[in-house]
């Protein structure tokens, strides 16, 4: 098992956002978390590789425990990388410079070994032709795709994905999830939340179904988004072909 | 109904605008230059009709006077540039430590935030002259051993304190001006919160705040003449010097000119540096 999540619980003060999460995550697996806004989803995904401390349970990388302070945040962030809805790329530095900078301070590579595995990831995903430029001179879904190849460049053992494209324009997001296709097809291990349903149906090995802080439903995504058991989910997944985005 | 920003209404606007500043752009370099030079007449007209100008140009435009004093006072001006350039490279490094001190999050940096607070309390708390007269006469008299004894030395400690005390504060709304989602970005690479300080955070921050720095920097080459009260001697104490032989004032005239013709200068650069920063900045969010 790659993660392991045990009886996850956090609060925002009175707030209780995570109810007692559980959430396995095997090697090469693609799980994609759904549910409505504000259930939680971006928590969980920053309480993994750290970022939000949990108030209780526990949270194993290779049966390792990671949470309570076990383990030192900043090596799991290298094993672990994550990638927001708002890029986040560092404005003031060329692509390069954004994609070399946590594998060289971070994981101490070496900068030429660094610069050049960037180069080629960025070749292999369409910018190669964007090295050199700063990112407000990226399209958003170049943004996107080179933040995701930020979070690469270090080679992480597990990627998150927070709502990559939802700060995206209809007509970016296609090349967004050609990338994140083409990682899972390579086995790279993915925990994605997502409003793209068919996306989701597309990429993932299972969907996990949230609400109000809570996992009601898990399992292949034919299955949780075609004959779903739960009402919570029924309902949820009713307003979203509703919304038109099944 | 018509809303007020209705394309309809609003076409017509911007054609109008465009149109006047061109008219701006053709006649505006005449009349303002007509209107300064009507200024000019107006003003020398007035002073130079007064029943007492006569006494006002001997007691500080007595030219004379300026040439004589010019190299004691052009030596003194010298020690003033060497004070605030050195004073400002002092300033600039230790208001920056102590708002990274500052602005470090998490209950493990309390200590050095409460101190980081305190020394920003102190210092901008209190007015520049006591510092000089407590500092500058006070540590000289204790004649503590290995430490300096001039009045130079306390007296630009006491300003590089003091102005590092505001410095600080200006470089902290830089960095609280950036947004959090690059600490958040800097930290999910596995950088620690001083590498995120340090490679994403600060040279955005800076950025942010040299028009400030620099407006800070114009006003540090007028403050370091207070030094003058220690007996250092620069331009203000110098002129002070002949001015109390002489009785006359055209000495500190000469004085101030050496020092608007510093401080004009970097003003306006420091305005057109601001001016294109915004330029730019507007260009990279369009
Ligand atoms: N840093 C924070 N401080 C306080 N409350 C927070 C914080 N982050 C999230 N919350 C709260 O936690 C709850 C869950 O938020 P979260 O962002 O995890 O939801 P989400 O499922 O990702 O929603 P969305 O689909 O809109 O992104 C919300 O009520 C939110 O207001
Ligand atoms: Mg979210």
């Amino acid at each position: 098992m790659k993660l392991e999540m045990r009886e996850i619980h956090k609060s925002f003060g009175s707030n209780h956002v995570l109810k007692g999460i559980d959430l396995d995550v095997d090697e090469h697996e693609v799980v994609c978390l759904i549910g409505p806004s504000g259930c939680g989803k971006s928590t969980l995904l920053r309480t993994i590789n750290l970022l939000e401390k949990i108030d209780q349970g526990t949270i194993r990388l290779e049966g390792q425990l990671i949470s309570d302070g076990a383990a030192n945040p900043n090596e799991i962030r290298q094993r672990i990388g994550i990638v927001f809805q708002s890029y986040n790329l560092f404005p003031h530095m060329t692509v390069l410079k954004n994609l070399t900078l946590g594998p060289i301070k971070a994981n101490g590579m070496d900068p030429t070994a660094a610069e050049a595995k960037a180069k080629d990831l960025l070749d292999r995903f369409g910018l190669a032709d964007k090295v050199h430029e700063y990112p407000d001179r990226l399209s958003g879904g170049q943004q996107q795709r080179a933040a995701i190849v930020r979070a690469l460049v270090g080679d992480p053992e597990v990627l998150l994905l927070d709502e990559i494209t939802s700060a995206l324009d209809p007509e970016l997001v296609g090349e967004v999830l050609s990338v994140i296709r083409e990682l899972a097809t390579r086995g790279l291990t993915m925990v994605l939340a997502t409003h793209e349903m068919g996306f989701a149906r597309d990429v993932a090995n299972r969907v996990v179904f949230m609400d109000a802080g809570s996992v009601v439903e898990t399992g292949p995504p034919s299955q949780v988004l075609g004959t779903p058991v739960e009402a919570r989910t029924q309902q949820f997944l009713a307003r979203v072909i509703e919304g038109g985005r099944l | 109904m018509n809303s007020p920003l209705s394309a309809q209404d609003h076409e017509p606007l911007t054609g109008r605008g465009r149109s006047y500043f061109d008219q701006e752009g053709a006649r505006g370099a005449l009349i303002a230059f007509v209107s300064t030079l009507a200024f000019i007449v107006v003003v020398l007209l007035v002073i130079g009709r007064s029943e007492n100008w006569p006494t006002v140009q001997r007691s500080f435009f007595d030219f004379e006077l300026m040439w004589e004093s010019r190299s004691v006072i052009w030596r003194g001006f010298r020690t003033n540039v060497w004070m605030f350039m050195v004073g400002q490279v002092a300033i600039m490094a230790l208001a920056l430590l102590i708002a990274v001190m500052r602005s470090l999050k998490g209950p493990a940096f309390l200590p050095v935030r409460f101190l980081a607070i305190v020394f920003i309390d102190f210092f901008r708390g209190i007015p520049i002259i006591l510092g000089l007269l407590l500092f500058g006469f006070g540590i000289p008299a204790l004649r503590l051993p290995g430490l300096p004894n001039s009045a130079v030395f306390w007296g630009l400690v006491v300003v590089v304190l003091s102005y590092s005390a505001y410095t600080a504060e200006v470089y902290r709304s830089g960095i609280d001006a950036v947004p959090d989602s690059q600490r958040l970005s800097a930290a999910s690479l596995g950088l620690t919160q001083w590498q995120g300080l340090r490679y994403a955070v600060l040279p955005q921050a800076i950025r942010n705040v040299i028009p400030a720095l620099l407006n800070g920097f114009v006003s540090l080459q007028k403050d370091v003449a207070l030094l003058s009260v220690l007996g250092v001697r620069e331009a203000v104490r110098e002129a002070q010097i002949i001015t109390g032989r002489t009785f006359n004032y055209s000495p500190y005239v000469f004085a101030a000119a050496l020092f608007l013709a510093i401080s004009i200068p970097s003003a306006r650069f420091a305005d057109w540096y601001t001016a294109r920063d915004r330029a730019r900045r507007s260009q990279g969010a369009g």
